[in-house]
């Protein structure tokens, strides 16, 4: 474990000054983005849930009447997710030409994300589904917010189709993620690894709201802490392998898989345990302390959301184990 | 001391911390009372289950409680004279769902433009959804502790649920007035699990500590005195009693409409004791929300049990078909007098009569429709 705090075992140790100066860049972006990502996903989590909520009640009308309404909101999300998933994909790509061919790709899907949204709002105000462009809920200036927020990643956007390209003829980018993308079973990857980063996105936004929603007292202080760190838990697992591991170069992956994998096997299966011995003792706790950051628990009748959460983390460590014990024995 | 015995008790610290500060409730009972002044024709409107959520318009809402209020006072007036007014709003949980500041901040500054308006008080008790919001739940009772028009108390205390409170209709207002009602307001919780690995979860229920308290509360006014109870889970005795309407052949008087399930804990372990303790002590009615297709009431040896309308048309409400054969909406139908669709929305209200225990009950749809809204007052 003493070759993590190595520098040479970074990729980054082969950097000169202007390659070390991008790569501290895209890494900022990353965690710009994942933060944007994990607040839109709350609030778009919220009002989905919402939604299934009328489905499973039985009413569907007041469904798709509440989803047209937050639609713009849920689009926020799907435009930021986007734009980390291009910061992440693009920087990982060896080719020139498929990162041209990507980042043009992508540029047209935000900039589609927020041309919908805007004129979405547009067309609401003008049908009546908005009284006001300010009409406000969930937010003071809703839905002028998202508006604004488009307008953003649409410069995002046209950054990417402009500006970007000229800077990429200029310059050789670095590969500060892991070079290689898998090929093989690529669907359960992707799948999993999708699983794992909403996970991630909802632990890092669990964990942040929590500091100021979770009431830490009225008899639930050994709920509340474990549930923050259930939460950093889910966060810093992916965190982990996207800025720790994923940053390591080939042969040092090779050897630090194994004794990485059994510290987050340990630490995940630390907070699996708090958590379950503090909820035995607070077995209210999830309903009267914690339903504010688990949304996806709000029906009184499932843990689901907990389970989720307190087991990603293990199973992602299990996934890493097996497989940097294959690595070993290659 | 060792290590091992270190890392024990620095894992048990957290658990002690759970139960600190907490205050004994027998020894604060005072502390959970309010009082308003009495007078023959109170009316207490019951609001329920609003569920402001992330989707939902609060401008939309509003303009349907301003409707609501309206439609209120104008009853009141040609029924109880001019002077009439609503006196109490009780919103029995689940004002919010999935839900923000912004929510909470705006239905607590439109409550009080209304209660200014009107002249009305309003108290709040909290449904298995209010605490499942982003913001914290001692943030949400302040702001229903602050509202001057707003009567809540969320006592640090070692009673379970953070909304019990008691308001005493007393001669003239004072605490040291004789009480002539007694109003009980109860947090009837959200859900637990039965163990730390259930998958599921089961709803809330008034716990021993709350009878218990609440009895303390009505010992103190009198035996005597007639006492009301708002909460918002219903308990096991609503089905109780239906099932002995409808397959034991019991003959209690009973109304309005059951589309759902009551949405209790039903399971009898953690059947409560609170009805079969207020049957003993006076109590006369309780009326909760929760199962928003249901405001089927009964009065069941002595005690009108009831859900109140379900307020608005925030995540769902039943379309009752005039049509449909099915037998519990005929048989709704036919004990309200209604034949024609409509949506099981509205409010419900309450009216003291006098002080020994008598008390009207009403029940109001209201549904908004472009060529006119549909608007049906049904008596118990």
């Amino acid at each position: 474990m003493k070759e993590l705090f190595n520098k040479e075992n970074y990729l980054s140790s082969t950097f000169d000054g202007a390659k070390r100066k991008q790569s501290a860049i895209v890494t900022a972006l990353l965690c710009v983005f994942f933060a944007l990502s994990a607040f839109t996903f709350i609030n778009a989590l919220y009002a989905f849930v919402d939604a299934i909520g009328c489905i499973v009640s039985g009413s569907p009308d007041v469904a798709i009447k509440e989803l047209l309404r937050s639609l713009p909101l849920i689009l926020c999300f799907f435009m930021t997710l986007w734009t980390l998933l291009l910061i992440h994909g693009y920087y990982r790509n060896a080719s020139p030409e498929k990162r041209q061919k990507s980042l043009k790709k992508n540029s047209i899907a935000i900039l589609c994300f927020a041309g919908i949204t805007i004129l979405y709002v547009i067309v609401a105000l003008i049908i009546g589904k908005f009284t006001s462009i300010v009409e406000g809920s969930p937010f003071p200036i809703y839905p002028l917010d998202t508006v604004l927020y488009s307008v953003v990643f649409a410069t995002i956007g046209v950054c990417g189709l402009v500006v970007m390209p000229k800077m990429a003829a200029k310059h050789e980018y670095v590969v500060p993620s892991r070079g290689p993308i898998v090929t093989k079973a690529r669907f359960f990857y992707c799948f999993g690894v999708s699983i794992w980063m909403l996970v991630a996105l909802y632990g890092a936004a669990g964990f942040v709201t929590g500091l100021f929603i979770i009431d830490f007292f009225h008899g639930y202080l050994a709920f509340s802490i474990a549930l923050m760190v259930v939460f950093l838990v889910d966060a810093l697992s992916l965190i982990c392998w996207e800025l720790v591991y994923n940053k390591l170069k080939e042969e040092a992956r090779k050897k630090l898989l194994l004794p990485l994998a059994l510290v987050g096997l340990c630490v995940s299966v630390f907070a699996a345990g708090f958590y379950f011995i503090a909820l035995g003792f607070n077995l209210d706790g999830p309903a009267n302390v914690g339903f504010g950051v688990l949304p996806i628990a709000f029906s009184a009748s499932v843990n689901i959301a907990t389970l989720i959460l307190v087991l990603t983390p293990v199973i992602a460590s299990v996934i890493a184990l097996i497989k940097g014990l294959i690595l070993r024995k290659k | 001391m060792d290590i091992k015995a270190k890392l024990i008790l620095l894992a048990l610290v957290p658990l002690c911390l759970t139960s600190c500060g907490e205050k004994a409730f027998a020894d604060h009972l005072d502390d959970y009372v309010f009082t308003m002044k009495y007078h023959d024709n109170f009316n207490i409107l019951q609001l329920t289950d609003i569920h402001w959520n992330y989707n939902s318009s609060t401008v939309a809402s509003r303009a349907y409680l301003d409707k609501v209020f309206a439609q209120v006072q104008r009853h009141l007036k040609e029924e109880q004279g001019e002077n009439a007014k609503i006196d109490l709003v009780e919103i029995t949980g689940d004002l919010f769902m999935l839900a923000n500041t912004f929510h909470v901040e705006t239905l607590v500054k439109y409550m009080e433009e209304k209660a200014d308006e009107y002249g009305f008080l309003y108290a709040a008790v909290w449904g298995n959804h209010d605490h499942h919001g982003i913001y914290n739940p001692n943030w949400l009772s302040n702001q229903f502790k602050k509202a001057p028009h707003s009567i809540h108390i969320d006592e640090d205390d070692n009673l379970y649920g953070r909304s019990n409170f008691i308001i005493n209709l007393t001669d003239d207002g004072s605490k040291t007035a004789a009480t002539k009602w007694q109003l009980a307001n109860l947090d009837s919780g959200a859900s637990f699990s039965e163990t730390a690995i259930s998958p599921f979860r089961d709803y809330d229920y008034l716990r021993k500590d709350q009878t218990q308290w609440w009895k303390m509360e009505h010992d103190r006014v009198g035996v005597d005195v007639p006492a009301i109870a708002y909460y918002h889970i219903p308990q096991a005795d609503n089905l109780k009693a239906w099932n002995a309407i409808h397959y034991e052949g019991a003959t209690y008087k009973h109304k309005f409409f059951k589309l759902e399930g009551f949405g209790d804990n039903g399971n009898e372990a953690y059947a409560s004791d609170f009805i079969k303790v207020g049957r003993e002590n006076n109590l006369k009615g309780a009326f909760m929300g929760h199962a928003h297709n249901v405001d089927w009431t009964v009065d069941y040896d002595g005690v009108v049990i009831g859900l109140g309308v379900k307020t608005g048309t925030e995540l769902y409400f039943a379309h009752v078909d005039a049509q449909s054969t099915k037998p519990e909406v005929q048989e709704g139908l036919a004990s309200v007098g209604i034949n024609e669709n409509f949506d099981l929305i509205g409010a419900s209200l309450v009216t003291l009569k006098d002080t020994v225990g008598n008390f009207d009950l009403e029940h109001l749809y209201l549904n908004e429709r472009t060529s006119g809204d549909f608007v049906r007052w049904v008596k118990w």
